[in-house]
């Protein structure tokens, strides 16, 4: 069983680590999201969120990725921010 | 204060004592020996008086919380889970997935090497799960659950049902 969760290419640590930090935001994406109160809203923000990291899936290379993460992370404390404010 | 408390008590014997003889004696020391007297049963009433309404919170303090468990397990009553209606629910959610093929799904289906998702696929199946089951995953939990047998293991453990 263990020998099935290492990926068919192995990665280098880095390249590791940015693969976890990179699932941690889809995951924290997808939560942030959850919140959204709006039905539609909610559907459209998901699929929206999920195709750009699908599109992006292939990215090999690290200082693409990094600045993909960042841009990532500016979206989700936008979408918090405006969710906190909507909530007040 | 125990001078007083001896005094009071001297002045109590006589008035019983006169009470007991009501016609030995004369009506003015009747009178005074009642004011005398006065102080002490008020004070003792009104001691009792306290001590009853402490007996009473008590009480009320004992009954609240036994109707407040009545109440809670009354409002909590959820048909209770058992490993075969997780195992259900599991594989309900993970057919309505749009990118699970419905018929080749089994229990034991490993999701990238089986079923040809990815790992933000399995990422989406494992946030499904949560909003199925209504609690959070950890992400270091999330990360190693890859086949629906494990997710319904790890749920049965967290939810304490066993066979």
């Amino acid at each position: 069983m263990a020998s099935s969760r290492i990926p068919p290419v192995t990665l280098s640590l880095k390249q590791f680590l940015q693969r976890q930090k990179v699932l941690g935001l889809y995951r924290s994406m997808l939560r942030t999201i959850r919140q959204v109160p709006n039905e539609q809203d909610r559907k459209y923000l998901r699929d929206w969120a999920r195709e750009e990291f699908k599109r992006n899936k292939g990215a090999t290379e690290q200082d693409a990725i990094r600045m993909m993460v960042t841009q990532a992370n500016m979206h989700l404390q936008d979408l918090q921010k405006s969710l906190a404010l909507a909530r007040s | 204060m125990l001078n007083l408390g001896v005094m009071a008590s001297r002045v109590l014997v006589r008035y019983v004592r006169s009470l007991a003889r009501p016609s030995a004696r004369l009506c003015p020391v009747n009178v005074t020996v009642r004011a005398a007297a006065a102080p002490l049963p008020l004070n003792q009433r009104s001691f009792s008086l306290l001590s009853c309404s402490q007996r009473t919170r008590q009480t009320d303090q004992t009954r609240v919380p036994g109707s407040l468990v009545q109440l809670s397990r009354q409002y909590g009553d959820l048909p209770p889970l058992t490993l075969e209606s997780i195992k259900d629910r599991v594989m309900y959610v993970l057919k309505l997935y749009d990118k699970v093929n419905p018929e080749t799904i089994l229990v034991t289906s490993h999701f990238i090497k089986d079923l040809g998702l990815d790992s933000l696929d399995q990422v989406e199946i494992i946030m499904a799960m949560e909003d199925e089951f209504g609690f959070e995953i950890p992400d270091s939990e999330a990360e190693k659950l890859m086949t629906p047998d494990e997710i319904v293991q790890y749920i049965a453990d967290k939810k304490d049902v066993y066979e």
